[in-house]
């Protein structure tokens, strides 16, 4: 009976083990130095000697900050540009916000594949919901645009606190590559049914639309702020949050829930950009009659096939490393270490397929290759469905990456 | 009469009938139904009714309970609710064998809704309930007793005991059986797999990723299962076999995400004690000798009309707990690739499966013809999308359910294929589903499925520490 009770009061100091993790101090990411075995399938050659699964989360973090920053710094070009616009109005300083747009886009595409934390939605542990605040496709409405330009929304006190697909970037976009004297409203819109669209004359409709698009990009810059700041140390400092993942974190109490987050992040490239980018406008779903160009995304700016590259740039950040060349700690040095050399290399090579798969699509947008070369667009497709079936089955069977523990709580 | 002129019938039938201290099934009964109400405030507090019931667009059914109708959200929370209060009805002995009928009635209720929400423990919970349904634990320390002296009794007829025994056995004797394969004993695999992922657990963690710890839990998981039956059985070694199931569910409960399944399995062992075995540790904590409980009328010690009927009915019983789970093998094969009959046969947690679906549709009416790429997301949630990925036959019902949207929205008669890739243990993936099989136009049932494709050779994967000090 002794030996019982001894047992007995052994298993409820493990389980009780489980309960003191919250007190235990939140732990530093390790720098301690290791020496990784040799790879025996998939060889990769690591640039970093040693690593912990903490000093990995810290790289995502660092990757995750870097690339905030680097859109923080291309939205205050772009709200220069448009300012300048703004002051002068002209072919030259428009032709200079479009192509500030551009590059404001391909750095923002970037970060869609890193949306954990604060970029993620509230539901996300540690989201603040910053991705919609800055780009909210494909909740998108050139309609709830035209009515704000009309009511002159954007100059309003309460703008910041509008609906997102009437501010961020794919307001910007309608308003910078689309100047037609139509509306995309229907005939129950106020602005079509009361005629203000229609009085507006073009001067007046042009002039608006600079200063929305002025109004718009000093919000997303302003959203760009804050998402820099809720990654940076000494202010929200997210990145030891990620950092730190472990027994006394309250957002990743195990170094897995953070791998988690970033996986889920990762499944941007299935989930959006193979799902909801691709398939429609191929025909695959969602469409009557294929293809529907018209579901594509960056439908004025055509910037659909450099989005997916930039999704792709992002991906491999992630996975391969985010130094120039893809160098550094990436997902695939973890998958390497312990034995999935041959997932991390299919995971490379898959991405670099879908990359080629891009490159050859010779028409500078998808709508131009669906109407001549449908077949590339296919060819696209298909290597961002290979890229997902990899994560879906070896990457998250390698590194037991879960579901959300807030759905797992009952399991055998 | 000595005992050799006693017919085996006869020694049955005492054996059976003779009367055992209430005392333990009554503790059973208190922890059941409370069990139950946890469990039930759980899924209430923690939004699990939304996620797993409300949310899903679409259910999967079980095999011939397809008319079991997924109910409306109001429903559902009010089952949810009921289930906690009938759980206290039961632990209460308060209107007990009502109480506990609809406790299974209402629990089985809600596992039927839905395929993609089984777990083994569920399963348990539901036969545990329906075997006291039968058996009177409301007998001692119950409101029912003390409202109605006539059916209070200390004792219960021994059928009781042995009943529970032979269900929590049976639990234990298969997860040991489903252990006895090459991936588990020979790779350590999946438990390999989690173990590596769980490193930042305190204190033992960062010995978790080191292949020698998963092959010692491996072979100790399939040793614990396979021989604790006999250990609780045998008076001699009870006592540390016992404490070795609270070490084992402690572990257990500490490294995985498996909710109340330690707590109903160190509940449920309990059953191997002496019936006798609260009154026993009552009289210990007050230091009293134990009272010895005396047979009343209320346990019959000679047989009723109804024993022979209920005697058949009890060896039916038992014979499909053995041939449920065993009905696994006449499929062939790799059991945790093919899944069939891996649903009720106590598999518990012997595989690491992912899986990738994407349904093809082709509509051979159209002119040109067209192509449908139907991802799983659009029907289901992920939890439920995570399930069907590796479970061909509810692959085969959501096939199904496309096939009858397409022909609702005007597309009848269109086929339905799946290009399915699973891992299992960390394998390569290797294609799931024959891509030339048209789902839409196969039907399910017990027999084998030879659109299935054959299980992948070659060992799981075999994973390396990650040789830093953090972890």
């Amino acid at each position: 009976m002794k030996c019982v009770t001894r047992l007995a009061i052994f298993s409820v100091v493990l389980i009780a083990c489980t309960s003191c993790q919250a007190k235990e101090a939140i732990r530093q990411p390790s720098d301690a130095s290791v020496v990784l075995p040799p790879d025996d399938a998939g060889g990769d050659a690591s640039e970093t000697p040693g690593f912990s699964r903490g000093d990995l989360l810290a790289a995502f973090g660092a990757c995750a900050l870097d690339r905030a920053q680097d859109f923080l710094t291309r939205s205050g070009t772009l709200e220069t540009a448009l300012a300048a616009l703004v002051a002068s109005p002209g072919d030259g300083n428009r032709d200079s916000a479009r192509a500030a747009l551009r590059a404001a886009f391909a750095s923002w595409q970037e970060s869609e594949v890193l949306q954990l934390g604060p970029a993620a939605p509230v539901s996300v542990a540690g989201g603040q919901d910053l991705r919609d605040q800055i780009y909210s496709w494909p909740l998108v409405s050139r309609c709830a645009v035209e009515e704000t330009l009309v009511s002159q929304g954007y100059a309003q006190p309460g703008f910041a606190g509008a609906v997102v697909n009437r501010r961020g970037l794919a307001a910007l976009e309608v308003l910078l590559f689309h100047d037609g004297a139509d509306t995309a409203c229907g005939p129950t819109s106020v602005i079509v049914s009361s005629g203000s669209w229609a009085a507006l004359d073009d001067s007046e409709r042009a002039a608006r639309r600079r200063a929305y698009a002025l109004a718009a990009a000093a919000d997303v810059r302003a959203r760009a702020t804050t998402l820099v700041a809720a990654w940076s140390p000494g202010q929200g400092d997210f990145l030891r949050t990620l950092a730190s993942a472990g027994p006394g974190n309250p957002t990743y109490p195990t170094t897995q829930s953070a791998l988690n987050a970033v996986s889920d992040a990762l499944f941007y490239v299935e989930a959006i950009s193979k799902d909801l980018k691709l398939a429609p406008a191929i025909g695959l779903r969602d469409c009557d009659v294929a293809p529907c160009p018209a579901l594509l995304e960056s439908q004025y700016a055509a910037l659909n096939k450099a989005h997916l590259a930039a999704n792709l740039r992002g991906f491999r950040r992630i996975v391969e490393g985010c130094g120039a060349g893809y160098g550094g700690l990436g997902l695939d040095d973890l998958l390497v270490a312990v034995g999935g050399g041959t997932v991390a290399a299919s995971l490379r090579t898959r991405a670099l397929a879908a990359e080629a798969a891009l490159a050859a699509i010779v028409q500078p947008d998808l709508a131009a290759a669906l109407a001549a070369d449908p077949q590339s667009v296919r060819a696209v497709y298909d290597a961002f469905k290979a890229l997902s079936d990899v994560m879906k089955t070896d990457l998250v069977s390698v590194l037991d990456l879960e579901l959300p523990a807030s759905v797992e709580g009952d399991n055998d | 009469m000595t005992d050799a002129s006693v017919s085996p019938a006869a020694r049955l039938r005492q054996r059976l009938l003779a009367p055992h201290d209430a005392a333990a099934l009554a503790v059973l009964r208190i922890a059941f139904g409370l069990m139950v109400t946890v469990s039930a405030t759980r899924f209430l507090a923690y939004g699990w009714v939304d996620r797993l019931y409300v949310e899903p667009r679409f259910h999967f059914k079980y095999w011939a309970f397809s008319w079991v109708p997924a109910l409306p959200a109001g429903w559902i929370h009010g089952l949810f609710v009921l289930l906690g209060g009938l759980g206290l009805a039961v632990a209460l002995g308060l209107f007990y064998r009502v109480a506990m009928a609809l406790l299974v009635l209402t629990f089985a209720w809600l596992q039927l809704m839905d395929v993609s929400n089984y777990l083994n423990h569920y399963y348990l919970v539901t036969l545990l309930g329906a075997l006291l349904v039968v058996v009177p634990a409301h007998r001692t320390w119950s409101l029912d007793a003390w409202r109605n002296p006539a059916i209070a009794s200390a004792t219960v007829p021994a059928w009781c005991s042995y009943l529970l025994r032979f269900q929590v056995a049976t639990v234990y004797l298969c997860a040991g059986l489903a252990k006895l394969n090459g991936d588990w004993l020979l790779h350590a695999q999946p438990l390999g797999i989690w173990l590596s992922s769980r490193t930042s657990v305190p204190v033992i963690g960062p010995w978790l990723d080191q292949p020698w710890v998963a092959f010692v839990a491996a072979w100790a998981g399939f040793l614990f299962d396979t021989t604790i039956v006999l250990f609780l059985s045998l008076r001699r070694t009870r006592a540390v076999a016992y404490g070795v199931v609270l070490l084992f569910h402690a572990l257990t409960s500490l490294l995985f995400p498996i909710g109340m399944f330690p707590v109903i399995m160190t509940t449920a062992a309990l059953v191997f004690f002496s019936p006798s075995w609260p009154r026993t540790l009552l009289a210990r904590l007050r230091r009293r000798p134990a009272p010895i409980p005396a047979p009343s009328p209320a346990t019959p010690t000679t047989p009723s009309r109804l024993y022979h009927p209920a005697l058949a009915l009890a060896a039916l019983y038992c014979l499909s707990q053995l041939a449920l789970p065993l009905r696994a093998h006449l499929y062939g094969g790799n059991i945790s690739w093919h899944e069939q009959g891996m649903r009720l046969s106590w598999r518990v947690m012997t595989r690491e499966k992912n899986g990738s679906v994407t349904f093809i549709v082709l509509d051979p009416h159209s002119q040109p013809p067209r192509e449908w790429h139907i991802p799983p997301s659009r029907y289901l949630t992920r939890l439920q999308e995570r399930e069907m990925a590796v479970q061909p036959d509810l692959i085969l019902q959501l096939a199904h359910r496309i096939a009858r949207d397409f022909a609702r929205d005007g597309r009848p008669g269109v086929s339905v294929f799946a290009d399915a890739r699973v891992s299992l243990n960390g394998r390569p993936a290797a294609t799931f589903i024959d891509p030339s099989a048209d789902l839409a136009h196969l039907d399910d049932g017990l027999g084998p499925k030879p659109w299935i494709l054959p299980a992948p050779d070659g060992p799981p994967i075999r994973l390396r520490p990650l040789l830093a000090t953090g972890r």
